[in-house]
């Protein structure tokens, strides 16, 4: 792990008392500093074993974990037990994280998609979609602004893009990645004929992507 | 032959879009996993996704954890791990495969099914008519494999070696993934042995007599 740039990641924290950053940070949890606050949480954890910052963490994503295992069908006594897995991960692997990388949300919910998969691959369960859905997804790259996209950690800015989005190119990315339904069903349940939700969910990617890149360009 | 391209690129990019929400069958998951581990174009491609499948979470509702889960977890705490310091070779197995090995490549025991040709089932049973399993294989540099066709997708990630298929060439990191429809016989480049870790679904079509006879013994 490097934490060199530190400094800079945490800026505007660093003047803080330690104890103080948890509810400054709280107040506004999707603003654009959720990132520093959880990469300062990690490094506490990490550096000086603290068990508070990774308490802090968990009552803000422990909730938003457990609600993602209960919409993909989970039990309440299931999500809790992959959260706490998780979180005990969170806590040994804390030195591992490279805040550069990726942000601590992409970095925790990888963790909690994957511990979750291991479930299903114990408990025998094969959770095939219907395939025709994704096929129709993303297909052209953006290889270079996903690079520089990724060295910038913007995870904030990828959510604010998302949010500038009309506001049916953001329903379909929610079909895509969130409402674990077959285009079928969600033909079915919106009216739109399916040819109209395929080309929505493709469409709505490939407007993020420019967004990204449009966005960063304008950074550099 | 160009369509046929863009053909395999959508279907890559389709697994990429599922695996990131976490809709891949956990053998598919594996591949993919793997494939991010050793190629670091996927791997970007991959993190992308997962910033959106990570901040597509915000909108799901939250679940409260039960009282005692954080003074359980926090009273249960274990040592942390020291930073992992990063010893991924150039062809070592992927963390993913040797989780679920348990074992690096150089420890598992290969079965031998034809003369030049060994495998090692890593999810589910080669025998099974339904489902997705995984196995690894391992064929001899020089050596042609059997004309072959599906009952299913057949997802093949190469791990080490080459091989090509007509005019395409597979290397290490490369994920080709055949359609059901399709008919084909790799030819395993001359020098290393390739090994690949497979995906398929229902038994392979042989074209040819001889190893059509043999199927039901050895079991591919």
């Amino acid at each position: 792990m490097t934490f060199g740039n530190e400094a800079v990641i945490i800026d505007n924290m660093s003047n803080n008392e330690s104890k103080s950053y948890s509810d400054t940070s709280r107040a506004s949890p999707k603003s654009l500093s959720a990132a520093k606050r959880d990469a300062q949480w990690l490094y506490s954890i990490s550096n000086n074993q603290d068990a508070r910052a990774l308490s802090d963490l968990f009552e803000i994503y422990g909730p938003k974990l457990k609600g993602w295992l209960m919409a993909r069908g989970e039990g309440s006594g299931t999500s809790e037990d992959i959260v706490q897995d998780v979180m005990i991960k969170v806590w040994t692997k804390a030195g591992s994280f490279d805040p550069v990388k990726a942000s601590f949300a992409t970095w925790v919910y990888r963790m909690t998609r994957n511990r979750w998969i291991d479930h299903k691959r114990k408990h025998g369960r094969m959770d095939v979609r219907d395939p025709d859905l994704m096929k129709i997804i993303a297909d052209d790259e953006v290889q270079s602004a996903e690079v520089n996209f990724m060295a910038q950690q913007n995870s904030d800015i990828l959510r604010e893009q998302i949010s500038r989005l009309t506001k049916a190119q953001q329903m379909a990315i929610r079909m895509a990645f969130m409402e674990f339904k077959t285009h079928k069903e969600i033909s079915e349940e919106t009216g739109l004929p399916l040819g109209t939700v395929k080309t929505r969910i493709r469409s709505a990617i490939q407007a993020l992507k420019a967004n990204m890149a449009k966005h960063i360009g304008q950074m550099q | 032959m160009m369509l046929s391209m863009d053909k395999k690129m959508n279907t890559s990019e389709h697994a990429i879009t599922e695996y990131a929400a976490g809709n891949l069958s956990p053998a598919k998951h594996a591949v993919v996993a793997c494939q991010s581990e050793i190629c670091e174009e996927v791997s970007s491609r991959v993190a992308f996704q997962e910033q959106i499948a990570a901040s597509m979470i915000e909108q799901v509702p939250t679940k409260a954890l039960s009282p005692l889960f954080m003074g359980n977890v926090l009273a249960n705490l274990p040592l942390q791990d020291a930073p992992s310091t990063d010893t991924n070779s150039k062809n070592n197995a992927p963390e993913t495969l040797k989780h679920l090995l348990g074992c690096g490549l150089d420890k598992i025991k290969w079965k031998s099914l034809i003369p030049g040709v060994a495998v090692h089932d890593v999810l589910g049973d080669r025998h099974n008519k339904t489902g997705d399993r995984l196995y690894l294989l391992k064929a001899k540099g020089g050596m042609q494999m059997p004309n072959h066709g599906h009952n299913g997708e057949e997802w093949t990630l190469i791990l080490k070696g080459s091989y090509n298929v007509g005019d395409k060439s597979f290397a290490r990191g490369d994920l080709h993934i055949e359609d059901e429809d399709e008919i084909h016989s790799p030819h395993i480049n001359e020098g290393e042995d390739c090994i690949c870790l497979v995906m398929t679904q229902g038994p392979l079509k042989m074209q040819s007599l001889v190893p059509r006879l043999l199927q039901p013994l050895i079991g591919i």
